[in-house]
């Protein structure tokens, strides 16, 4: 039964290779973008040993980390469930024996082995090349955390990709909606800037919402800056907010499958 | 003499994949190329105001051959004269002589009118308003499509969007005509009606036509001579009435008989086509068709008998299963 | 020249009638991009609220450096939109109707598809920028002078970069976001290469010249540019442009018109 799932996430995986030269150009976009994050810091540290509250090499982490684990949390291929919306291929699907959302949760899957894959060696060259100052966390507890705090990420992550993908029920186009969608991750998600650089009621704001909980808090329960109780805190929020999302996902799945159908696209 | 073509071939570079994993990851980093030549050493000469027939199966070369013709492909080896230019060097004065239509694709903007995409082409082939308006006229006239022309393209049926496209490629009046499978997915009566127009737009305006298509129709209605190609290579190139003489070994005689009679009978006359009682076809070599005629008025109960040549369709078919 | 202009023009409304369809996506597209202005905007004001001098540059700079750039990222992205339509039309054999017309195809392959839409962001882009120097700095008619070359300079270089593009498509349609690669590598200009450090910064200044794009005409406003570069600059447009057609020429060669 499980074995369907697998078979997408291979066939996922296999896919990329097929596009290998665009999928080539979508890594080396990857490396830039950090390349301009990473040199804008290491100007902004200057000399100095400190900024906003960080170490030179916490925040040096922090801006590599971030990266890194944007590649496992942010890469997705569920944008595709918006276009299959739109075009009716929706239908091939809904009348398998099998959970949508199941098949597109593995061939994200899939499509986050191969980024990381690729993520791996890159980095293995950037520390080679650059030499930066990167902080290992000595304290296991603290990395234990880190993964767990990955996983949520990626299960938030998710949710927030089909439910814009949802939309499709009610728009012609997504991807104008995805663009906008994927900005603003990447600005709230903390990976331009550690976000407890911001005035304090502006950070506050922020960390209402899901999007820190992408980057920004995996990344600094690693940096071990953070105290046990803003760690409860943000578990607490971020596990409500995966509550939230399923329960949206599933109403707008409802409704929006009820006007599919009713079009008989 | 308007197209002369020598010793013309085109070869492409086709990329091969292994199946599975293993091949995917070798594929990632080599790639094996395989050398496919589309076109072989092929030559042939034009006259003006000519209409010629390329037929052959998919993948045969027809296509390569008139996309080389009007310049748009560049040739692997060999030369290509066409009103004197080369066609690849695409000068001006060439482009705005020829013109190219493709039964698959359109040059008309799908959301507007197609008067829209005619008044581009007027500026970019540099046309008078005069002489504009004037083919415009004799063309929409021809085709009896003028109240098409201000209506969305996408709201066309197939065979008004293609008079709307040959309009396009028409309005500057170009001396070369390459058609490109024009008929394709036509329903029956446009594709006549769309065969009428390439016929009486050649005769009035001189313009030398090579056309490409699957119709037999199309080639017999319209073309006294024909470029049969396939594999890349010229297997004939002549008159249609000569292909048949040539290529056809064999006539057709058609007969209507009065009684049943047992095929078994029959099998020693030659190879039966159709048996439907009362028709019944066979099929005879030439040398052999004065015997048997002979034999069939002898032994068969039958009221009527005609002997025809083998159906054109038939022939090219043989021709290209190598028969 | 009047011929293109028409030309232009007559494929701008075309195209703007033509995508009346996605209005809602090209509307939304501005939007998204007026967004990651501010956010990256909002970002320079945190930081340059609470750090004085960043790589020797004060806020003002920074802030002049990222708004020049905005421009230049921005107007070839508009004039030039056909380029990421460019697959389309190979896939489609459109670009077959492209060559058989007695009009340059590379011509329409870059501003063929020009969007009306989009004037209105230039304009405010650009009449910020007057603004905002007005402002913050002093500066005399002959700099601004010289800023407007090198804008022009730098546009050059971006449309060498599109052509190249167009090329490689020409050459093989498997790649649909390399122009992306373009205006990737080209953001590494929201802030003054000379930030970056080496051999980056060196690959960024000549081989990939953002440095001459972006970096190279704010710091002439200011009056921070020495002579040398400003001799190379020039060379550099020179070279990319007739080495991308060059390109584009031989790219023709491989064209396999998509076949039907």
């Amino acid at each position: 039964m499980i074995k369907q799932y697998f078979l997408a996430a291979k066939n996922t995986w296999d896919e990329t290779f097929v596009y290998r030269l665009n999928f080539s150009i979508w890594r080396i976009r990857t490396v830039i973008s950090l390349l301009i994050t990473y040199f804008l810091w290491l100007a902004l540290l200057g000399n100095g040993s400190f900024i906003f509250g960080y170490t030179k090499a916490q925040m040096i982490t922090y801006i590599l980390g971030t990266a890194f684990i944007g590649n496992l949390v942010l890469s997705s291929r569920s944008a595709t469930i918006g276009d299959e919306i739109n075009t009716g291929d929706l239908s091939n699907y809904l009348i398998k024996p099998m959970n949508y959302f199941t098949y597109w949760f593995f061939r994200d899957l899939g499509d986050k082995a191969m980024n990381m894959s690729f993520a791996l060696i890159e980095f293995f060259l950037i520390f080679i090349l650059l030499k930066p100052d990167f902080y290992l966390q000595p304290n296991i507890i603290y990395v234990v955390l880190f993964v767990i705090a990955l996983l949520i990420s990626i299960t938030i992550l998710f949710f927030l990709n089909v439910l814009v993908s949802l939309l499709a029920f009610w728009v012609d186009e997504v991807w104008p909606l995805r663009f906008i969608f994927f900005i603003i991750i990447q600005f709230f998600a903390g990976s331009l800037f550690p976000l407890d650089i911001l005035p304090k009621p502006l950070f506050l704001i922020f960390s209402s919402l899901p999007f820190p909980y992408l980057l920004y808090f995996p990344m600094k329960i690693y940096l071990g800056n953070e105290n046990w109780q803003g760690i409860l805190v943000g578990f607490l929020i971020s596990v409500i907010w995966i509550f939230l999302l399923i329960k949206f996902t599933n109403f707008l799945w409802e409704i929006g499958l009820r006007k599919y159908s009713a079009q008989g696209r | 003499m308007i197209i002369s073509v020598n010793n013309l071939s085109k070869s492409y570079e086709v990329y091969k994949k292994e199946p599975g994993f293993l091949g995917s990851m070798k594929s990632l980093f080599a790639r094996r190329y395989e050398e496919i030549k589309a076109v072989e050493d092929i030559s042939f000469k034009i006259d003006e105001g000519e209409l010629i027939g390329f037929i052959g199966p998919n993948g045969a070369g027809k296509t390569t051959t008139l996309k080389m013709l009007s310049g748009l492909l560049y040739p692997t080896s060999g030369q290509i004269s066409v009103l004197g230019y080369k066609p690849f060097d695409r000068k001006y004065e060439y482009l705005s002589k020829i013109a190219l239509v493709m039964g698959q694709k359109n040059q008309l903007w799908w959301d507007l009118p197609a008067m829209e995409t005619f008044l581009l082409n007027k500026e970019i082939y540099g046309i008078s308003d005069s002489d504009f308006k004037e083919n415009l006229k004799e063309l929409t006239k021809l085709l009896d499509a003028e109240n098409l022309i201000e209506i969305q393209v996408k709201k066309l049926s197939l065979g008004q969007r293609m008079k709307m496209e040959l309009i396009a490629a028409l309005i500057h009046s170009p001396k070369v005509l390459f058609l490109d499978e024009p008929t394709i997915g036509l329903d029956v009566i446009a594709q006549k009606s769309l065969r009428d127009f390439i016929k009486e737009y050649n005769q009035k305006s001189k313009a030398t036509i090579l056309l490409t298509s699957h119709y037999m129709k199309d080639v017999e209605t319209l073309c006294k001579r024909v470029i049969v190609i396939n594999k890349g290579k010229i297997l004939f190139d002549g008159f249609l009435s000569n292909l048949i003489k040539q290529y056809s070994g064999t006539k057709n005689i058609y007969l209507t008989l009065s009684n049943i009679v047992d095929p078994s009978h029959l099998k020693d006359l030659g190879e039966i086509k159709k048996y439907e009682f009362p028709s019944l076809i066979l099929e005879v070599k030439k040398e052999h068709v004065n015997k048997t005629v002979a034999k069939i008025m002898e032994k068969l109960p039958i009221e009527d008998i005609t002997i025809e040549d083998q159906d054109i369709e038939d022939v090219i078919r043989d021709i290209f299963e190598g028969k | 020249m009047k011929k293109y202009l028409k030309i232009w023009w007559i494929l701008t409304i075309a195209s703007a009638q033509n995508n009346f369809s996605s209005r809602f996506g090209a509307f939304i597209l501005i939007f998204g991009k007026i967004i990651r202005f501010l956010f990256f905007f909002f970002f320079l004001i945190i930081i340059g609220s609470r750090v004085s001098k960043i790589g020797g540059y004060s806020l003002n700079q920074l802030i002049l450096f990222f708004l020049t750039f905005q421009l230049i990222d921005t107007l070839p992205q508009f004039f030039m939109r056909a380029v990421y339509r460019f697959r389309q039309y190979i896939v489609t054999g459109d670009f077959d109707y492209f060559l058989i017309s007695p009009f340059p195809a590379l011509f329409r392959g870059l501003f063929g598809e020009t969007d009306p839409l989009d004037i209105p962001m230039i304009v405010g882009t650009i009449i910020f920028i007057i603004i905002f120097i007005n402002k913050a700095f002093t500066v005399s008619y002959f700099n601004i002078f010289l800023y407007i070359i090198f804008i022009f300079n730098a546009l050059l270089i971006a449309a060498s970069f599109h052509i190249a593009v167009l090329a490689l498509g020409i050459v093989t349609t498997e790649i649909d976001n390399a122009i992306m690669l373009y205006r990737d590598t080209t953001q590494m200009g929201r802030i003054p290469v000379d930030i970056y450090k080496e051999p980056l910064r060196g690959l960024i200044t000549f081989i990939i010249p953002v440095g001459i794009m972006m970096t190279v005409p704010a710091k002439v406003l200011l009056g921070i540019a020495p002579f040398t570069i400003i001799i190379i600059s020039f060379l550099i447009a020179a070279i990319f442009l007739s080495l991308s057609l060059f390109f584009w020429k031989r790219a023709l060669r491989f064209y396999s018109s998509a076949s039907s």
